[in-house]
């Protein structure tokens, strides 16, 4: 029975994934940042750090192209991607937080309408997820109900031990059929101690009464207090492991190009305005109360899932210092 | 060809109806076989909508202005204001644009039968309801009284006039129309006064227990229309309006046209009023 697998092993397996084939990703240094990048090899994996954007973009990446046209002798000819050739991929280090997005994003690029890009990639990915040993101060994911060793979304999860090692958890068949393929990596030895994990002080916040709230108080003065500040930068949505709002736009020439599908964001004033001049969320306050509604009220309704991880991303990088967990907090204080 | 990509169609023929709107017939390119069922996106319902695209410039969603016809023709009413209907302007039959659909949920016919009719449109929302008429007008001895009132701000941005005025002549449906522009001249135009859409309803006598009312028109016509439908005690479920966003992959994804807890593209356009009642802005 493989357990555990040793830091260098990890590095090494990752050689051996890229040179089997396998597109890797992981935290990798790019610049000043650590970003989730697909790897050369082994050694370009860096452990212990939460990287700046989410894993999203693994399975729903920033742009894509969903079709190329063709106009011949006055028709529009219409192609298809091929997704066959989009590669086995292995989403390796992901945090808890970005391990279990796709988890919740599965319900909304399937519900109806199926979203072959994201499941295409989704059925070729295997999530290798990484228990949290570094949380700071924007960390809130107990307080939506994950946690730095939540292992919800990872095929195969990773405990960090004394001594270089990992434990290793098999949650799915896919995390299955990658140790018994590479089983040689792994040990059958139980390792050492656990590391402590990281502990996000935030207390767990009641997620059924703030829905009640916001059912009760879509039209509250709270909106206009809380969004004053907002400058609408998009930069949340951006980096934020669950926010899966698009626009499709053309890239080409009337006789030539391809249509394409690329993030967008719901607090960019001009995301629901119309061409008639017409915008039914034209203030910033309805557009951050939409943000919050859709992540706390309305993605549940509709799928029985929050639509955030609790990772912070959000309250570290907006400009102004919006913070979505004390926003919750505060929601938290109101009567229903 | 996976679901959702656009189908090409050709513009079969085009009328300016005004400075600005154009009706466009269109045909798919790859007609349905001889027998088999009409292209998906030529078989819908009134209320429904369609994604149309130019290669190059983008999509837009365009609401069905006509019923389905057996040759798979949809007819499309478009004002040319944005950056897909402004290139429009000069578009000419035999020009390929791309279609997905139908998307959304269209008017509740089933909930209609036996029931009066009130179709109010303001404006291009004339364009979906005449959808909805015409179907109506198909089959006729399905529904009890029928009626339209129609406003639009002046004698020449009333939108398919010559068909209103024949339907008129018959004892099949009441239309009374409106323009808001005072001093107006209306002559020729029978049925229309110079006034503000809501007050063509003081011209109608309904039963509210049994009617229904089908709205669509610049959003800011609805408030007052809902109003005083609801003065003449017409109950929140029997007012259907059909709302405008914009509606970007039609599928229930992209995020463009959440209204409240609903996503227009998919819980509607159409909505009844009970639906919209608690959102702030749904209808402004």
């Amino acid at each position: 029975m493989p357990n555990t697998i040793t830091e260098q092993n990890l590095r090494a397996l990752i050689d051996t994934l890229v040179k089997d084939g396998s597109r890797v990703v992981g935290p990798k240094a790019a610049g000043d940042m650590t970003l989730y990048e697909p790897l050369a090899g082994g050694t370009e994996l860096v452990l212990g750090v939460l990287p700046r954007r989410s894993a999203k973009e693994t399975f729903f990446p920033l742009c894509e192209d969903i079709l190329s046209y063709q106009k011949m002798e006055g028709k529009m000819t219409v192609e298809d991607i091929d997704l066959s050739r989009l590669p086995s991929t292995v989403l390796i280090g992901a945090l808890p937080c970005d391990a279990a997005a796709p988890g919740i994003l599965d319900a909304v690029f399937s519900w109806d309408y199926q979203d072959e890009f994201y499941l295409e990639r989704r059925k070729k990915t295997t999530i290798i997820g990484l228990a949290c040993t570094k949380s700071d101060d924007a960390c809130f994911c107990t307080a939506v109900g994950y946690s730095p060793a939540e292992s919800r979304g990872s095929d195969i999860f990773l405990l960090p031990l004394e001594g270089g090692r990992y434990r290793c958890q098999i949650i799915s068949d896919k995390g299955n059929l990658l140790v018994e393929r590479y089983k040689s990596f792994f040990t059958d030895e139980e390792g050492g101690n656990a590391l402590p994990l990281s502990q996000p002080s935030m207390e767990k916040l009641d997620l059924q009464k703030i829905r009640e709230w916001l059912e009760n108080n879509f039209e509250s003065d709270f909106w206009k207090e809380i969004a004053e500040r907002c400058v609408g930068c998009g930069a949340c949505a951006f980096i934020c492991p669950a926010c899966h709002c698009f626009d499709i736009n053309d890239e080409g020439s009337e006789g030539k190009g391809v249509r394409r599908k690329h993030w967008d964001a719901c607090g960019f004033s001009k995301f629901t305005n119309h061409a008639s001049g017409h915008n039914p969320r034209d203030v910033q306050p309805q557009r951050y109360r939409n943000r919050i509604m859709h992540k706390f009220k309305y993605y549940d309704d509709k799928f029985g899932q929050t639509l955030c991880t609790g990772c912070g991303r959000c309250v570290r990088a907006c400009p102004v210092g919006i913070d979505i967990a004390a926003v919750l907090q505060e929601i938290m204080k109101y009567e229903l | 060809m996976k679901a959702g990509l656009p189908t090409s169609a050709t513009i079969t023929s085009v009328r300016k109806l005004t400075s600005d709107t154009t009706l466009f017939a269109l045909r798919c390119d790859d007609p349905a076989a001889a027998g088999a069922p009409l292209p998906a996106v030529a078989s819908f319902l009134p209320g429904q909508f369609l994604e149309l695209s130019l290669p190059g410039i983008g999509e837009v969603p365009i609401s069905y202005c006509g019923i389905p016809s057996s040759d798979g023709t949809i007819e499309l009413c478009i004002r040319h204001v944005g950056h897909v209907t402004i290139p429009l302007q000069n578009a000419k039959p035999g020009d390929a644009v791309g279609l997905r659909g139908p998307f959304g949920l269209g008017f509740p016919l089933k909930s209609y039968e036996n029931q009066d009719l009130l179709l109010i449109a303001g404006g291009l929302g004339m364009a979906p309801l005449r959808s909805l008429l015409l179907a109506l007008l198909v089959e006729r001895g399905q529904w009890g009284e029928l009626t339209l009132l129609y406003g639009a701000r002046e004698p020449g941005a009333l939108l398919f006039l010559d068909e209103l005025l024949y339907m008129s002549q018959s004892s099949d449906i009441r239309i009374y129309l409106a323009v808001d522009r005072r001093g107006s001249c209306l002559e020729g135009i029978p049925h229309c006064r110079a006034a503000l859409l809501p007050a063509l309803l003081d011209q109608v006598m309904l039963q509210p227990e049994r009617t229904h009312a089908a709205l669509c028109g610049p959003p800011i016509v609805y408030t007052p229309l809902v109003e005083r439908l609801n003065q003449l005690g017409l109950a929140d479920e029997r007012i259907h309006l059909s709302l405008e966003r914009r509606m970007k992959c039609g599928q229930g994804r992209c995020g463009h046209c959440a209204v409240g807890t609903y996503l227009c593209c998919t819980d509607g356009p159409v909505f009844n009023y009970a639906m919209l009642k608690g959102i702030e802005g749904a209808l402004v």
